[in-house]
C-alpha cells in the first residue's frame, strides 16, 4: 500500500513512462546516433547503407569545405540580422497592440495569420509575388516609379539572400510579438500610475519601466527566434534551392542537401551536429531563462 | 488647446498610423494569394494585371485538382497523419503533463527541461537516423512513419501546454476526492479531464496546424503514396511555375483549414502557446 504521498508518486511514474519511452525511442536515440553516424563514412548505395568508421575525418573535412565555410558564415550573417530586425519590429508592434486603439480583436486575427499558413504555401506565394516578370512587386514598384526595370530578385547573387531574409521577417514578426505582448500585459499596471504621478513622460515610462520589466521576455523571444532563423529550410527550399550560385546555401539546407541528394550521410550528420551544438548551447540559454518561473510555479 | 493635449493626439495618430502600416502589411500578400487565386492566367499576366471583373473566375480551382490528381490524396494524407499523430501525442501526453505538475516525480523540473531543450533542437539532426531506421523497417512512404515522427515535436509542446494548465486547477478538487478514497487514476479521468476538456481540445488544435503543416520531414520520409498536402504543392509549384492561378489555388486550399482553425481558437492557442513560452 504505502502512504499517499508513495501511491501518487507510482501512479506519476505509470503516467509518465509511455511518454517518456516514446521521447526516448524518437528524441533521445537519434540525437546519439547522429553522432554516431557522423564518425563515419556512410553513403546510401541503392537502398542499402554501407558505412566504415573513419573518425573525426568528416568534421576535419568541414573545416576544409569552402561551401561549408560560406553556408556557415551566410547562416550567421541571416540569423544575425533576421533576430535583430524582427525582435526590434515586433517590439514596435506590441507596443503599438498594448495602447487602447490596439485593443481590437481583429488585431489578434492578423497577429496569428502568418504564423497559421503553411510555411510551404507561404514560400509558394512570394514566389509568385516576387516573379521577375508578373510579379505584383515588380509592377507596383514600376508603377510607383521605383524602379526602371524589374528586379529579379530571387536570381541575383546577394540580392536572392536578402529576399529571403525579407520574406522569413514578415513571417516571424507577428509571432514573436505575440511574444511581446504577453510580456507587456503582465507589466503591473501600477508602475505606470506611480511614474505619472511623480511627471514621468511616456519615453521616460517606456525606458524605466517597459524595457526593464520586458527584459526577461525579450531575451526569450531572441533564444527562440535565433533557434528558427538556424533551422530555415521550407522557404529556401521553395524559393531558390540554394542558388544562385548557392548564394542561399545555408547550414540547415547544406546538410539536407548533402545528405539526401549527395547520398553522402555520414557528412551530412557532421554538419546537422555543428547546427545541433549551436542550438544546443541556445536551447540551455533558453531553459536557463525559465528556471525562476519553473521554481516559483511548483512552490 | 493645451500642449499636453496636442501631445496625446500626435500620440494617437501614431499609434493609428502604425497599426494601419501593421495590418496592410502583414495582410496585403494573403489577400494577393485569394485574388490571384480567382483569375485568369491571362488577366494576371497582362501588364497591367486586369483587374475588370471578367478576369474573374472559379476556373483555378477545378483545374488544380485535374492537374494534380495528387492533391487529393494529399490532403488526405495530411488530415489523417494530422489527426492521428495529434491523436497519440494528447492520449500520451496529458496523463505525462499531470504526472509532472502534481504527483511529486522526483526531478520533475530536469524531465519538463530536457524534454522542452530537446524539442528546440534542428530536426535535421533526428531526420537522418530516423530515415535509416525508417528505411530499415520499410516504413519509408508510410502515413505510420511520419505519424511516428512528428511526435517528436508535438508531443513535447503538448506535454508542455497542458502541464501548464493543470498547474492552474485549484489542488483542493483533487484532495477533496482523494480523501472521499478515489485512486490517482480515478481522480485524473473522472475529475482533472473533464474540466480541462477545452485545454485539451486548445492543445490539440495547435498540434493539429503544426502537423498539417509540416514539410522538411514529409519531403525526407514519403515518396508518392504518403506524400502530404504541403509536398504535392511544392512539387506542383516547381512542375507548373508558370500557372500561377492555379498555383496561388492549390495554396489557398492548403492554408484555408488551418486559417480557419487558428482564427477560431484564437484567443486559447495565445493564451496557452504564446505565454506558455514566455512563463516556464
Amino acid at each position: 500500500m504505502g502512504t499517499l504521498e508513495q501511491r501518487r508518486r507510482r501512479a506519476g511514474y505509470a503516467a509518465l513512462a509511455p511518454a517518456l519511452l516514446i521521447l526516448v525511442l524518437i528524441l533521445a536515440y537519434p540525437i546519439v546516433d547522429s553522432m554516431l553516424l557522423s564518425l563515419q563514412g556512410l553513403r546510401a548505395a541503392g537502398g542499402t547503407f554501407e558505412g566504415r568508421f573513419i573518425g573525426l575525418s568528416n568534421y576535419g573535412a568541414l573545416l576544409e569545405d569552402s561551401t561549408f565555410r560560406a553556408a556557415l558564415w551566410a547562416t550567421a550573417y541571416f540569423t544575425a540580422i533576421e533576430v535583430l530586425v524582427v525582435v526590434l519590429l515586433a517590439l514596435g508592434v506590441a507596443l503599438l497592440l498594448v495602447h487602447p486603439c490596439g485593443r481590437f480583436g481583429i488585431f489578434r486575427i492578423v497577429l496569428l495569420l502568418p504564423w497559421a499558413i503553411a510555411p510551404v504555401a507561404n514560400a509558394v506565394l512570394w514566389k509568385w509575388i516576387l516573379h521577375a516578370n508578373y510579379g505584383i512587386l515588380n509592377t507596383l514598384l514600376t508603377a510607383l516609379g521605383l524602379i526602371e526595370r524589374n528586379v529579379i530578385w530571387l536570381g541575383t547573387p546577394g540580392l536572392a539572400l536578402h529576399t529571403v531574409l525579407a520574406v522569413d521577417i514578415w513571417k516571424s514578426v507577428p509571432f514573436i510579438a505575440i511574444l511581446l505582448l504577453a510580456g507587456l500585459n503582465k507589466v503591473p499596471p501600477v508602475l505606470y500610475r506611480a511614474a505619472r504621478l511623480d511627471g514621468a513622460n511616456a519615453w521616460q515610462q517606456f525606458l524605466h519601466i517597459t524595457l526593464p520589466q520586458l527584459r526577461p521576455t525579450i531575451a526569450v523571444a531572441v533564444i527562440l527566434q535565433t533557434l528558427w532563423s538556424l533551422r530555415i529550410f521550407d522557404l529556401i527550399f521553395v524559393l531558390t534551392k540554394g542558388g544562385p550560385a548557392d548564394g542561399t546555401v545555408l547550414l540547415n539546407f547544406l546538410a539536407y542537401r548533402t545528405t539526401f541528394n549527395f547520398l553522402d550521410l555520414g557528412y551530412g550528420a557532421a554538419i546537422a551536429n555543428v547546427i545541433f551544438a549551436v542550438s544546443l548551447v541556445l536551447a540551455l540559454g533558453y531553459i536557463w531563462l525559465l528556471r525562476p518561473g519553473l521554481q516559483k510555479a511548483e512552490g | 488647446m493645451s500642449r499636453r493635449r496636442i501631445g496625446r493626439i500626435v500620440g494617437r495618430s501614431i499609434v493609428v498610423g502604425g497599426l494601419a502600416l501593421f495590418v496592410a502589411v502583414t495582410v496585403a500578400p494573403l489577400l494577393w494569394l485569394v485574388i490571384s487565386s480567382l483569375m485568369e492566367q491571362q488577366a494576371l499576366t497582362a501588364k497591367p494585371p486586369d483587374f475588370s471583373a471578367g478576369s474573374f473566375t472559379l476556373a483555378n480551382y477545378a483545374g488544380v485538382f485535374a492537374a494534380a490528381a495528387q492533391l487529393g490524396q494529399g490532403f488526405a494524407n495530411s488530415f489523417l497523419v494530422a489527426l492521428f499523430t495529434t491523436a497519440v501525442a494528447i492520449a500520451v501526453g496529458a496523463p505525462a503533463a499531470y504526472a509532472l505538475a502534481r504527483l511529486a516525480i522526483p526531478g520533475a523540473n530536469t524531465i519538463l527541461l530536457m524534454i522542452l531543450g530537446t524539442q528546440m533542437l534542428p530536426g535535421i539532426v533526428i531526420a537522418i537516423p530516423l530515415f535509416i531506421v525508417m528505411s530499415h523497417l520499410g516504413l519509408v512512404d508510410t502515413r505510420l512513419a511520419l505519424i511516428i515522427v512528428y511526435l517528436s515535436f508535438n508531443l513535447p509542446i503538448v506535454i508542455w501546454i497542458l502541464r501548464g494548465f493543470f498547474l492552474a486547477i485549484p489542488p483542493g478538487i483533487e484532495r477533496a476526492a482523494a480523501v472521499d478514497g478515489a485512486t490517482t487514476a480515478q481522480i485524473f479521468r473522472l475529475i482533472v479531464l473533464p474540466i480541462s476538456l477545452s485545454p485539451l481540445f486548445a492543445t490539440g488544435v495547435f498540434a493539429f496546424i503544426e502537423s498539417w503543416n509540416e514539410f522538411f520531414f514529409a519531403l525526407i520520409l514519403t515518396r508518392q503514396s504518403a506524400r502530404t498536402a504541403p509536398l504535392v504543392i511544392s512539387q506542383f509549384a516547381g512542375q507548373y511555375q508558370t500557372v500561377f492561378g492555379q498555383m496561388m489555388a492549390a495554396a489557398a486550399l492548403a492554408i484555408a483549414p488551418v486559417v480557419a482553425l487558428a482564427i477560431l481558437f484564437r484567443n486559447m492557442i495565445m493564451k496557452g502557446f504564446a505565454e506558455g513560452m514566455v512563463k516556464g
